[in-house]
């Protein structure tokens, strides 16, 4: 059995698995049943004045047959007094000490609020904060969550203001609702946060009924946008959770969020510098016992590889994560159609000729039978074959041995302009 | 002609003016593709316009090699 223990920031977890800050970890009733499961963490519904909450607030996609591709709400923050919240993580802290609770706090911008608020969370225990600066809609509006997010003067300042007062670690949770995501996590770092997580949810609209033309969700016939999350986001999250281990600047640790499904994901999100992972969507949608097929495939897979701790995964894949213009232009690869697999539907025939390179060939075998094969000298390898085949294996991407040397778009550039300088010299 | 063979054509010229003795001294590139500025002696000049991407790339990696 691996050590699947993980330490962020000086937040301790018997497993990478944290439950997210939302519906999931709404009360003691909850956080310990799910700690019961054998969920690590939890980070607590988000603390703060409590709000008024509509009625009718999720909606999700479903894509040919698989719910919940994504997942939509316009839910807000807690809607529980303070001093009851408090209480049941006291209880909960006590019950399980080894099992990290961090309480997700928003409050409105301004100093004093912040110590007030840190202070009381503090006094019953937690492990940890988690500044909610994410909340894409209705606390928003009121100058907090993501509004103040998308500000990386605010980031920095409102983290500097709960560092002056906090004695736990502190995560600051950011809004992907931005264009460069390291901005605010570069501001957080500079407030002196202890570690980022990432990402809250997704500004969306589910979507519109055709019939009665209201939104999707609706309240009384009428919609607000939401935040979106699921399955749907997880590569934006993974690319958020990817710019910001392979920057320099932002040197604290990760807690990636965002379309975590399954042990498969949690391992992508740590290999890409993630320290460990939050789930929201996924246990929504199975409960909390999934977090069971979680542990047994991380621990699997560690014991396959034979890595003895799962921190050992934590950016190993950081450093394959860079720019196009440093990548080989001259690796090639090219789509071999295994005719023995292949059930020749012509689906790749059909996408290669009408979207792409037209270089797959319908021809006849010497029996007269329809094959399907690839011009290799035309393919340009853009893998488009191999992603529309509804067949494993039906269709390989091979490399070709490599022609010329490797070379990036940085490095002919560098060539080039070194030419131009040559005849400048000359002349 | 596929892309291909303009490249295999487009190659094969590149390959000849290096066997002459030309080198490449200036590539200007614009929304026509390169034209590709060869120079042997003081007066001996050519050039070659490149359509294709996988010409591009080859002209790319000849000058990174006379570098
Ligand atoms: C219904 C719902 C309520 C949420 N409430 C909060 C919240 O109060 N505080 C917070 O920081 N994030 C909240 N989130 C965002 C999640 O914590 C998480 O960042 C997001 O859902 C992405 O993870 P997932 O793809 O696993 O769901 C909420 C998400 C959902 C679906």
């Amino acid at each position: 059995m691996a050590d699947l223990s993980i330490n962020l920031a000086g937040i301790k977890s018997p497993n990478p698995f944290w439950l997210a800050s939302a519906p999931p970890t709404n009360s003691g009733y909850q956080v310990q049943r799910a700690f019961e499961a054998g969920w690590g963490g939890a980070v607590w519904k988000t603390l703060g004045e409590p709000i008024i909450n509509t009625s009718s607030r999720f909606a999700a996609i479903s894509f040919n047959g698989q719910r919940v591709a994504g997942f939509n709400n316009i839910e807000l923050i807690t809607d529980r007094p303070l001093e009851v919240n408090l209480k049941e993580i006291y209880e909960t802290k006590k019950r399980f000490p080894n099992h990290a609770i961090i309480a997700s706090l928003m409050v409105e911008p301004q100093q004093e609020k912040w110590h007030e608020i840190v202070k009381k969370v503090e006094d019953v225990g937690v492990d940890g904060l988690e500044l909610n600066f994410g909340c894409p809609h209705g606390m928003a509006e009121r100058g907090m969550g993501a509004a103040s997010g998308q500000v990386p003067a605010l980031v920095e300042k409102q983290t500097y203001w709960v560092k002056e007062m906090a004695q736990t670690p502190v995560i600051v949770k950011l809004t992907p609702n931005i264009t460069d995501i390291t901005a605010t996590a570069e501001a957080a770092v500079q407030g002196g946060a202890d570690a980022i997580s990432m990402i809250n949810t997704i500004n969306s609209l589910a979507g519109v009924d055709i019939h009665s033309w209201n939104t999707i969700p609706h309240v009384a016939g009428k919609g607000a946008h939401g935040g979106y999350c699921g399955p749907a986001v997880k590569p934006i999250a993974l690319h958020m959770v990817g710019e910001c281990a392979r920057n320099p600047r932002i040197n604290i640790p990760i807690s990636g969020i965002g379309g975590v499904s399954n042990w498969e994901n949690a391992i992508e999100f740590m290999l890409m510098g993630a320290t460990g992972v939050q789930v929201c969507t996924a246990a929504m949608h199975h409960g909390f016992r999934i977090v069971e097929d979680m542990i047994e495939g991380l621990n699997n897979y560690l014991d396959e590889k034979g890595i003895a701790s799962v921190n050992d995964l934590v950016g190993k894949a950081v450093h394959k994560y860079s720019d196009w213009g440093d990548l080989d232009l001259n690796y090639k690869v090219v789509a071999r159609i295994n005719n023995d697999v292949c059930i020749n539907c012509n689906k790749c025939h059909i996408a290669c000729e009408d979207t792409s390179h037209q270089c797959i060939d319908m021809l006849k075998d010497g029996e007269g039978n329809p094959i399907l094969r690839v011009r290799e000298e035309d393919c340009v390898g853009c893998n488009l074959c191999s992603i529309v085949c509804p067949v494993d294996g039906a269709i390989d991407m091979v490399e070709l041995p490599n022609e010329f040397p490797p070379m990036t778009w940085n490095e002919r550039q560098a060539a080039i302009g070194a030419l131009a300088c040559a005849v400048d010299t000359v002349k | 002609m596929s892309d291909y063979q303009q490249y295999l054509q487009e190659r094969d010229r590149i390959d000849y003016l290096y066997q002459k003795g030309y080198k490449i001294t200036n590539i200007k590139e614009d929304l026509e593709g390169a034209q590709i500025e060869f120079q042997r002696a003081e007066e001996d000049k050519e050039t070659l316009h490149i359509l294709t991407a996988e010409g591009r790339k080859y002209f790319s990696v000849r000058v990174i090699q006379q570098n």
